[in-house]
């Protein structure tokens, strides 16, 4: 029996490590910035937690190359700095969509059978 | 009531600004940079903004040791050592002892040898481990050299001398200072004298202080 925090941390941690390639999934067609991402992943339910914890992900992937960034003026405020994928970024999140179908498949093929 | 939004903002970046606080600089920079952002954009939105507003602005970007936590483990930055339990050890003790009287014991390297162990431990900040330092150099060593070799130095260890000598009776003798100006000499003496000699035990009192407080330490 798995302890009931301990489901928690797990579960916590899948979300975590899935999150980014939701991040670059968003960022396929089109340049997003930083609000209107958080606000596009808290839009569906349980996908982050603290909406702030974004902010360190989005800072990853530009320092690790998967996202470029630049500043735009926007018209109801401050400059805003924009989202892009890079080319490594496609391919990460491609290599990502060719391991996670057949995972999920597989693990639904185990979780979801009838007993 | 129109500054108390801008007050919960300002100390929720203020928060987070010290909870990031072991980050490198422009990672830390950028993401308050980037949240201070999020939270203008937020309001910009609000048509008529009110507390309860910003307040869930707040919360729905989370505890800001939560992001910082969040960070450290994308960054691969380590945890905090004031975050964690720490269980003072032989080392720390060590650094207690010879700060305060290493001097006596080896003049110079006994209390040389404390100051490395106090900042190679991580049971101190670096506010901490600057106070172990600089209060004093040389820790209960300093004032017995200033009190053994008063000549070498002018003023206030002259005084010093000063006040040593009531003991015997002689309080007027004091080297080069005249008898009228005796008292006032003595009275700095006596400061300087409680100086040199209770600062460097308030400090290793205050440091064994923090060792035994990490946890409240977290939170400062």
């Amino acid at each position: 029996m798995v302890a009931a925090g301990k489901q928690d941390a797990l579960l916590a941690q899948m979300r975590k490590g899935t999150l980014q390639y939701c991040v670059l999934a968003l960022l396929v067609d089109d340049e997003r910035y930083g609000f209107e991402l958080v606000r596009s992943l808290a839009e569906t339910d349980g996908m982050v937690t603290s909406e702030g914890t974004i902010y360190p992900l989005l800072s990853r992937l530009r320092r690790d190359g998967l996202v470029e960034t630049t500043w735009r003026e926007s018209s109801s405020g401050p400059p805003r700095r924009y989202y892009r994928l890079t080319k490594s970024g496609r391919a990460a999140l491609q290599a990502f969509k060719a391991e996670w179908g057949p995972f999920r498949d597989t693990v639904d093929h185990f979780v979801e059978r009838k007993t | 009531m129109s500054t108390t939004p801008d007050k919960l903002v300002e100390r929720y970046l203020k928060h987070l600004e010290i909870e990031l606080d072991d980050m490198p600089r422009d990672r830390r920079r950028e993401l308050v940079d980037e949240i201070a952002g999020h939270i203008a954009e937020a309001r910009a939105g609000l048509e008529h903004e009110t507390e309860a507003d910003v307040r869930n602005i707040l919360e729905g970007l989370g505890d800001p040791a939560v992001i910082a936590e969040d960070a450290r483990e994308r960054f691969e930055v380590a945890t905090p050592a004031v975050g964690r339990p720490f269980k003072a050890g032989w080392m720390e003790i060590a650094a207690l002892v010879l700060l305060l009287g290493g001097a006596l014991i080896i003049p110079v390297f006994g209390w040389l040898i404390g100051v490395v162990l106090l900042w190679v431990s991580n049971a101190w900040n670096v506010r901490d481990k600057l106070i172990g330092t600089l209060f004093w150099p040389g820790g209960l060593g300093l004032a017995v050299f200033l009190i053994l070799f008063p000549s070498g130095s002018s003023g206030g260890a002259t005084a010093t001398v000063c006040e040593v000598n009531p003991s015997t009776g002689q309080q007027f003798n004091c080297s080069d200072s005249g008898s009228d100006s005796g008292f006032a000499v003595g009275a700095v003496g006596a400061l300087l004298l409680f100086a040199i000699f209770a600062v460097p035990i308030i400090t290793t009192a205050y440091l064994a202080y923090r060792l035994r407080n990490q946890p409240a330490a977290a939170t400062a």
